[in-house]
């Protein structure tokens, strides 16, 4: 599992992100960001720009995603002309009111997990591994139980996560829909569309990576918060 | 009749018992229905309103638990929340949660927006302590919400997902609560509690009241009728009628509901008279000199008592029907249910209790003499309040009329009750925990105000927040929660106090977008999925009442609808309280109704049966006093008019006609036998004056049962109903006879001049037929002692 984390990781990272979240009606809501991201070993800085739609245009969001303490996050709004920082502790904080958690986005890190092979892993070419959360606490704050991920025993790319609730049962399953290698050659993937399904309130999301360039050199100063308003 | 039940006898018995096992079997398929908003029919428009925001925002019931102590902040008791809090996130059966441990704190500090749980750790120190106190009572999401003002109780509150069987998600709140070491102080409440309580005490009472009333009325039986054999044939009756009755209600496809607890209640204190009039007919007949063989003696049982046994019942079907007028669904059941139970005991007393006379009949025999009542203790009091009636009729009038007037006094106290917390005693744990949410927690009764326009509209989302503050200042109401709140807590968080954005809302629709985008970043999206919908083309307003009463809820209802008249957007006013006040309107209008149906239908009866319509209105008048009694004692005594005693009328004017028909006809026949006035009526006193009143006792003793229901609107159902009976009695031998003593009315008196009474098609006069059957019911309680002078006169 360190292993296909590791494959994960995106180190500079510049996309369009579209983000789709469906209701069980049928009604949809759409939000497509600009997104800059960087990796600095445990952490992972991100700068996000909001394009459509045109009442949230010109919004922006700086995180700086520490692995091993509290996120932080600013916020400008430009129809305040404001800037604030978030402080939040919540990993298993909804990602922009999806099905996708703030962890869901980020490579994770597996030292919350005891991780073991499910019985059937190794069938069909694909490892299937469970991770259960080392305390509840741990639980609470990612919001299950136990996760089932399936990964090709060749690549060790994540096809599928299922996340169980507290009484056991499938709650959300993540598909990951298409990947596309990082440029610059190496084994690491990024993973361009996936696809989030919730059992139980039948509300799906769908994130999409366009316009994705794994190569650009991106300056050091693009993270600070200044640059939220330009 | 006789030859047809002689043909059909094992048929008829078959067929009885056939009924009896088919519809029995159905009986434990019933399921019990405990939504008290099933009692208000869907088209009523505030239930069309409450589905409509119910569809878009949830079902707003929820499950609460209470705890309550010195201090609630301490580590073991907020150790309790906790794990009840994490109990409630992790259960599929609860959709969101509301406790000390899901409020948010959102700050401005520092130039931070700080979005983070209100208690990070439990504190473990007084200094610790003392800040989350004071983060509490700046905190507008948890204050009164999760936690009291004086802190000395919280609250976990979990909104119940409709998708998970209700019974399961309380049995898993039940053992979270019971693996806790603050278990012994807490409570639990909400509607979901409410419910599982009334399906548990109705199935109680179900078990436990029918047979106990059942054994009473075995009693009053046996010492009506003295052998058990005689007892046993009305006693069937009574025990297939209720089968066959409670059976009907699977096989239309109803529900059991509250009221329906009063159905069996009401066949078993009604049904068993028609038998008794047989019994009593048929051990009268085995007394005569020469009994008759047993064709003639059911020729004679049939012939003579068939009408007076029809009429009797019909008057009991027509004030029971008077039900079918009101529009609350359970209602209308209890009145076709009960209605067609009688219906059923007249079948089986005309058909079932003839044939098994015929069977049982070994001619020859002959029964014992019955006992001498005439020195009694009934006897003796029948006796003094002839004597007093007789001699001071105009007194007697005087004085009822003035005690009439003085107790109806009553009714300009009278109220409606539609809160179905106070169907339970005052220590039941639904009153505890209500009386608890309703004084610290806002209350658990809720009004919803649905906004459906484009809420990032600044004047819609102004309009919300207007609406929000002025709300919040109306009486009754504990508190109020919009959209409008969550974006002037941001504003308080993006803006310094000095500046001029501070809590207010942002002029622009953008800002607002922008806002929600911001909290989407932040916070849980679950955490306003009750306040707005996922489009943001609805909000939704919620107001908690502290005060739960119809008064205060028409009131409020009145004020939004007046505050929004120009409101920029859709209001669509609905929520469970909303519907409380038109069910408590519609009570009223049923009341009004059914009582009016029920008058008239017994009206036309008693017209018809006195062939006058003099007969009639005065016949109605003991039904009048009783119905100005029973309310204004209702009214004096503080007892509410609810679902349960809306009924009481109905089924009181079905019973108590009897009495005054019975006494009337009585009084008729011993005029046209030439007795003058006093004498009739000390005669009527003597012989039918008895058997009215252990009538009227036998249908108390059956309606006492209601007494130990775990319901207190079933047990004042009791109690009032005994005072209705009682009323009806009383004014059937006190003031009908000093009326017909005083103004000697000419209904009565005309039909003395008759020579001969014309026959019906039938060959059965209706007068002679309701005369046989009093001297009949007279003697059904073996009142046939030698009369004796009343007033100085000779018969």
């Amino acid at each position: 599992m360190d292993r296909s984390r590791d494959l994960t990781m995106s180190g500079n990272l510049q996309s369009n992100v579209t983000l789709t979240i469906t209701e069980k009606n049928g009604a949809t809501r759409k939000r497509v960001v600009n997104m800059v991201s960087k990796t600095y070993g445990d952490t992972e800085k991100r700068m996000m720009k909001f394009l459509d739609p045109a009442d949230v245009r010109g919004t922006a969001m700086l995180i700086i995603d520490n692995k091993e303490s509290q996120d932080d996050m600013w916020i400008y709004l430009p129809a305040l002309r404001r800037t604030r920082r978030i402080v939040s502790t919540e990993k298993g904080k909804s990602f922009m009111s999806s099905e996708f958690t703030n962890a869901d986005m980020a490579s994770g890190s597996n030292t919350d997990f005891s991780i073991s092979h499910m019985p059937q892993s190794g069938e069909n070419g694909l490892w299937v591994i469970e991770s259960v959360p080392v305390d509840d606490d741990i639980a609470d704050e990612h919001g299950f139980s136990r996760k089932v991920t399936w990964l090709e025993k060749q690549g060790l790319k994540i096809k599928k996560i299922d996340f169980y609730n507290f009484d056991g049962d499938l709650f959300k399953t993540i598909e990951i829909l298409k990947t596309q290698p990082k440029t610059g050659g190496g084994e690491g993937y990024i993973m361009t569309e996936m696809y989030a399904t919730n059992h139980l309130n039948g509300r799906t999301s769908r994130v999409l990576f366009d316009e994705l360039n794994t190569s650009a050199s991106i300056p050091d100063n693009t993270f600070i918060a200044d640059n939220l308003s330009r | 009749m006789t030859g047809f039940i002689i043909k059909y006898k094992w048929w008829i018995i078959s067929v009885s018992a056939a009924l009896a096992v088919v519809l029995g079997v159905l009986i434990p398929t019933v399921e019990t229905d405990p939504e008290i908003r099933n009692f208000v029919p869907r088209t009523m428009s505030s239930r069309i309103s409450t589905d409509s925001i119910e569809k878009d925002f949830g079902v707003q019931d929820m499950i609460l638990v209470l705890l309550t102590d010195s201090s609630v902040l301490t580590p073991e008791n907020l150790g309790s929340i906790k794990e009840i809090d994490r109990g409630f996130s992790r259960m599929e059966g609860i959709s969101t949660v509301n406790s000390l441990f899901t409020a948010r704190k959102i700050e401005g500090r520092d130039g931070m927006m700080i979005v983070d749980p209100l208690i990070r750790r439990i504190p473990d120190n007084p200094a610790s302590t003392e800040q989350l106190r004071e983060d509490i009572l700046a905190n507008q999401f948890a204050l009164g919400i999760s936690v009291s003002e004086d802190m000395t109780a919280a609250a976990v509150t979990g909104t119940v997902n409709p998708d998970v069987p209700e019974y399961l998600t309380l049995n898993r709140v039940d053992s979270i609560i019971a693996e806790q070491d603050s278990e012994k102080k807490m409570l639990t409440g909400g509607l979901p509690y409410i419910r599982r309580h009334i399906v548990e005490d109705v199935n109680h009472d179900a078990l436990f009241l029918i047979p106990i009333a059942l054994v009473i009325m075995l009693l009053v039986l046996k010492l009506s009728l003295g052998g058990w054999k005689s007892v046993f044939m009305p006693f069937s009756v009574v025990v297939l009628t209720v089968i066959i009755t409670m059976g009907l209600i699977p096989l239309i496809g109803w529900k059991f509901s509250i009221l329906s607890l009063l159905v069996p209640i009401i066949l078993i204190s009604v049904s068993n008279n028609y038998g008794i009039y047989l019994v009593t007919r048929y051990k009268e007949l085995k007394r005569s000199e020469v009994p008759p063989g047993r064709r003639e003696m059911l020729k004679q049982l049939t012939g003579s008592l068939r009408m007076p046994i029809l009429f009797s019942g019909l008057t009991t079907i027509a004030g029971l029907l008077g039900l079918l007028s009101h529009s609350i669904i359970p209602a209308r059941q209890v009145g076709i249910l009960a209605a067609a139970g009688v219906a059923v005991a007249l079948a089986l007393s005309l058909l079932l209790i003839p044939s098994l006379i015929y069977l049982r009949e070994r001619p020859g025999t002959k029964s014992r003499p019955p006992r001498d009542h005439s020195k009694d203790l009934l006897s003796r009091a029948i006796g003094a309040v002839s004597k007093l009636v007789i001699r001071h009729p105009g007194r007697v009038l005087l004085a009822s009329a003035v005690i009439t007037l003085a107790v109806s006094t009553g009714i300009a106290f009278l109220r409606i009750d539609t809160n179905q917390e106070n169907y339970f005693p005052h220590k039941h744990p639904v009153r505890k925990a209500s009386e608890l949410i309703n004084s610290k927690f806002g209350g658990s009764q809720t009004i919803s105000v649905m906004i459906s326009g484009n809420i990032k509209d600044p004047a819609v989302m102004k309009g919300i927040d207007d609406l929000t503050q002025h709300l919040k200042q109306q009486e009754g109401v504990g508190s109020v929660f919009s959209i409008a709140d969550v974006v002037r807590e941001m504003s308080k968080a993006l803006y310094e106090p000095d500046e001029e954005g501070y809590d207010k809302i942002p002029d622009s629709s953008q800002a607002i977008a922008q806002m929600f985008e911001l909290y989407n970043m932040s916070g849980n999206p679950d955490d306003w999925k009750q306040l707005m919908n996922f489009e943001n083309t609805k909000a939704h307003l919620l107001v908690k009442l502290s005060r739960p009463e119809n008064e205060i809820i028409r009131d409020l209802r009145d004020e939004i609808k007046s505050y929004t008249a120009d409101f920029p957007a859709v209001i669509t006013l609905g929520g469970y309280a909303i519907i409380m006040a038109d069910f408590a309107q519609k009570i009223i209008q049923g009341q009004v109704t059914s009582l009016l149906f029920a008058l008239l239908a017994v009206f036309i009866l008693l017209s018809m049966i006195f062939r006058s319509v003099r007969g009639g209105l005065i016949g109605s008048i003991p039904l009048a006093v009783s119905i100005l009694i029973q309310f204004g004692v209702m009214g004096h005594t503080n007892v509410a008019i609810d679902a349960a005693t809306a009924l009481l009328s109905s089924i009181m004017i079905g019973v108590g006609v009897d009495f005054t028909i019975q006494f009337l006809w009585k009084y008729n026949s011993e005029l046209r036998k030439g007795l003058r006035h006093a004498a009739a009526i000390a005669m009527t006193y003597r012989t039918t004056g008895r058997s009215i009143v252990i009538n009227a006792l036998s249908v108390m003793a059956g309606f006492s049962a209601t007494f130990i229901s775990g319901f207190l609107s079933i047990r004042y159902f009791g109690y009032l109903v005994l005072l209705s009976i009682g009323s009806c009695l009383i004014c059937a031998i006190i003031v009908i006879p000093a009326f017909m003593l005083w103004f000697k009315p000419a209904f009565i008196e005309a039909n003395i001049n008759r020579t001969k009474i014309k026959n019906d098609k039938n060959g059965k006069d209706v007068l002679s037929a309701v005369s046989t059957a009093d001297s009949f019911t007279a003697d059904t309680y073996g009142t046939t002692a030698g009369c004796h002078t009343v007033d100085g006169q000779k018969p």
